[in-house]
């Protein structure tokens, strides 16, 4: 399967705090092929939502580059990587960020009503992708009547609505107990081999790695290894 | 899509601000348009053509200085003007009333000054004009030879009542003295004490007879009808002018250092600065308000904008240009600016309305004042009111929702992660 989707040349990230400069990210070269499904774990403060924003296009590297598809993030506009995130990624947090006035159908329709598309072609597809979540029967609850579990489904089916070339979660179930942890790994084990979306994670969470297929680790903003699942691990 | 506590603040915001300007631009425009009509009516005319030289020293009445040949200067001022303008003779004269008592001997003698016009021609809109029929309170309006509207207030100073006989004595024309007797026919109240305490009105013939003015006459005001632009005097004001200097040397009956001057009601008793006056103060008034409902919409977009925080972030992380969110919120702002300026013109006119419809008696207050404003106020519904309250409401709006998104501008997309995990 594995083309590349993703590739990281060297990248550093800098960070003004005062005078003085603080390095979140150092050298860090990697590549993620599509489909993948890995994590980023590592200490607090190690550098993995840093790590997240820049494949994002939510930051730009200090120095290095960020390519997606061959295409580096460094040569767009604010508007270019506007439409990139729009088009390509979805986005997955650890406290949901569901829009609290709007129901579960609602939010999942959001990025498509944003991508200007119009509710009655989607319709069906927003159904679809809530079903698919398994909150059928939930479709026009407020997020705030919702288990912590089912707010994270309804994010999930947010983020894979649009049909995303690659999802980047920041860690997705900190917020959420073992049995709903374990469930929602699954179905994102899941959606990622019928939606063939690529699945970047970012986690402290030890039980995570059972079900991921790549892990790479992050220490000081260096990737101290990066093991698969078959095996490998290649020392840094 | 929806959040209708998102939307009724803003909106109850600008319909309040609207409401509020829509009623004190009517309720100004009422009081203001109100002493400008009585004015208008009464003394200047929108359009009066006078001889420079009478105007000059009007004060002291110089008949003397009078304009002849009616007809032939009727028919000019028609054929120069707008057919909407109608052109009312007058002649503004002064002398000593002389009040006899039972004896026929002079009880007491009052200096007046007082106005003539058409009161007994059939096709005259002179009585319309100045409302004498819903302004007489006691006796009839004159129809026979030499009778007079008087001012109750002055009557009641003089202590005369309805058909009792007066003299009036004053220079005539050519400068000779005459005397001349009237009858009381009915009294009158405006309702404007500077009128009530002087007003003595008598019919234009009556009057050309006592002050041998056979065709002369001292005054000719033009009137626009009532919805007229104010600057449309001006505009026709200016054209007559031009028209009048190739005119000057005919009428074969004029004197000749005669030269008849056209003026607006601008023009005269520093009507024209007090205008100029109202339009600055009501712009402040409206400028203010403007001001106030942005400044309360800016604080209320902030807050809506912290309230929606996350929905920003959301959308900008998941893609939508900086510059689309800005767009999508400041149409919200007009739609919010349009509904809340039309819920705020309804209310406010229906209030503005009710005031033109009923009035306000301000009592003595005004009555005092000695200016040309009626005790009773009341407001004027204009268009221009409307326009006044939902121009600054929708402008209010929208300006307030975009100080208030600068925040979004300025917010990168490099902290939305990390602000997002935080909220
Ligand atoms: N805007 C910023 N300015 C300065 N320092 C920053 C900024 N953002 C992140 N950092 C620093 O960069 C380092 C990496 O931060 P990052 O958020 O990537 O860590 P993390 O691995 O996601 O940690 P956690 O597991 O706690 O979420 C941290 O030490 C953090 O303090
Ligand atoms: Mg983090």
């Amino acid at each position: 399967m594995s083309e590349t989707l993703i590739t990281l040349e060297r990248v550093c990230k800098l960070y003004q705090v005062g005078e003085e400069n603080f390095t979140a990210l150092n050298d860090v070269s990697l590549e993620v092929g599509n489909g993948a499904f890995m994590s980023f774990v590592g200490p607090s403060g190690s550098g993995k939502t840093t790590l997240l924003n820049l494949i994002g296009g939510l930051d730009r590297p200090t120095t290095g580059s960020v390519l997606f598809k061959g295409r580096r993030l460094e040569n767009m506009s604010r508007e270019e990587l506007a439409a990139y995130r729009r088009e390509n990624i979805g986005f997955i947090f650890q406290t949901y960020n569901l829009l609290p006035v709007y129901s579960v159908y609602e939010n999942v329709l959001f990025p498509l009503i944003l991508n200007g598309q119009k509710e009655s072609q989607v319709r069906k597809r927003v159904e679809e992708m809530v079903a698919k979540v398994g909150l059928a029967d939930q479709m026009n609850k407020k997020p705030a009547q919702l288990s912590g579990g089912q707010c994270q489904r309804v994010a999930i089916a947010r983020a894979l609505v649009k049909d995303p070339m690659l999802i980047l979660a920041d860690e997705p179930t900190a917020n959420l107990d073992s049995e709903n942890s374990r469930q929602i790994l699954e179905l994102m084990q899941e959606l990622n081999h019928e939606y063939k979306a690529a699945v970047i994670f970012s986690t402290h969470d030890e039980r995570v790695t059972r079900y991921i297929r790549r892990e790479v680790r992050l220490e000081d903003g260096s990737i101290s290894w990066d093991k698969r699942r078959n095996g490998t691990e290649i020392e840094t | 899509m929806r959040d209708k506590a998102r939307f009724l603040f803003p909106f109850t915001v600008v319909a309040v601000g609207v409401a509020l300007v829509v009623a004190l631009v009517g309720f100004m425009e009422g009081v203001f348009m109100g002493m400008i009509d009585m004015t208008a009516n009464l003394d200047s005319g929108h359009l009066r053509l006078v001889n420079k030289a009478f105007y000059d020293e009007e004060h002291l009445r110089p008949l003397d200085r009078s304009l002849a040949n009616q007809q032939e200067t009727h028919d000019w001022l028609v054929k120069h003007s707008s057919m909407q303008v109608d052109w009312a003779p007058r002649i503004r004269w002064g002398a000593i009333l002389d009040v006899p008592d039972e004896k026929g001997e002079t009880r007491s003698q009052t200096p007046v000054m007082g106005m003539a016009m058409d009161l007994k021609s059939p096709n005259s809109r002179e009585i319309e004009r100045l409302r004498l029929k819903s302004s007489l309170v006691e006796g009839d309006l004159p129809k026979g030879f030499n009778e007079m509207l008087m001012g109750v207030q002055l009557a009641e100073v003089l202590g005369i009542s309805v058909g009792q006989s007066v003299t009036l004595m004053g220079q005539s024309f050519d400068g000779g003295m005459v005397a001349d007797n009237y009858q009381v026919s009915g009294l009158v109240r405006f309702g404007v004490s500077a009128m009530d305490k002087k007003m003595v009105l008598i019919d234009l013939v009556d009057a050309q007879n006592t002050f041998y003015m056979e065709d002369m006459v001292t005054d000719w005001l033009g009137y626009f009808p009532p919805s007229t632009d104010l600057d449309d005097y001006e505009e026709l004001k200016e054209s007559m002018r031009t028209g009048l200097a190739d005119w000057i040397p005919h009428p074969k009956d004029w004197a000749k250092d005669d030269a008849p001057i056209i003026l607006s009601i601008r023009d005269q008793q520093n009507i024209g600065a007090i205008m100029d006056k109202f339009r600055v103060i009501k712009g402040f008034v409206v400028g203010i308000f403007t001001f106030l409902m942005v400044l309360v919409l800016w604080n209320a977009g902030i807050l809506s904008g912290i309230h929606r925080y996350g929905e920003m972030g959301l959308r900008l992380a998941f893609g939508e240009p900086h510059w689309r969110l800005i767009l999508t919120l400041a149409i919200e702002g007009l739609w919010i600016g349009f509904l809340g300026s039309v819920a705020g013109s309804l209310v406010g006119g229906s209030f503005a309305w009710y005031l033109q419809e009923v009035g306000l008696n301000m009592g003595d207050s005004f009555a005092q004042s000695g200016l040309m404003i009626n005790d009773v106020v009341r407001a004027r519904v204009t268009t221009d009111g409307f326009v006044q309250g939902i121009v600054p409401g929708i402008f209010a709006s929208v300006a307030g929702t975009l100080v208030a998104s600068m925040a979004i501008f300025q917010r990168s997309e490099a902290n939305l992660f990390r602000e997002l995990e935080a909220g």
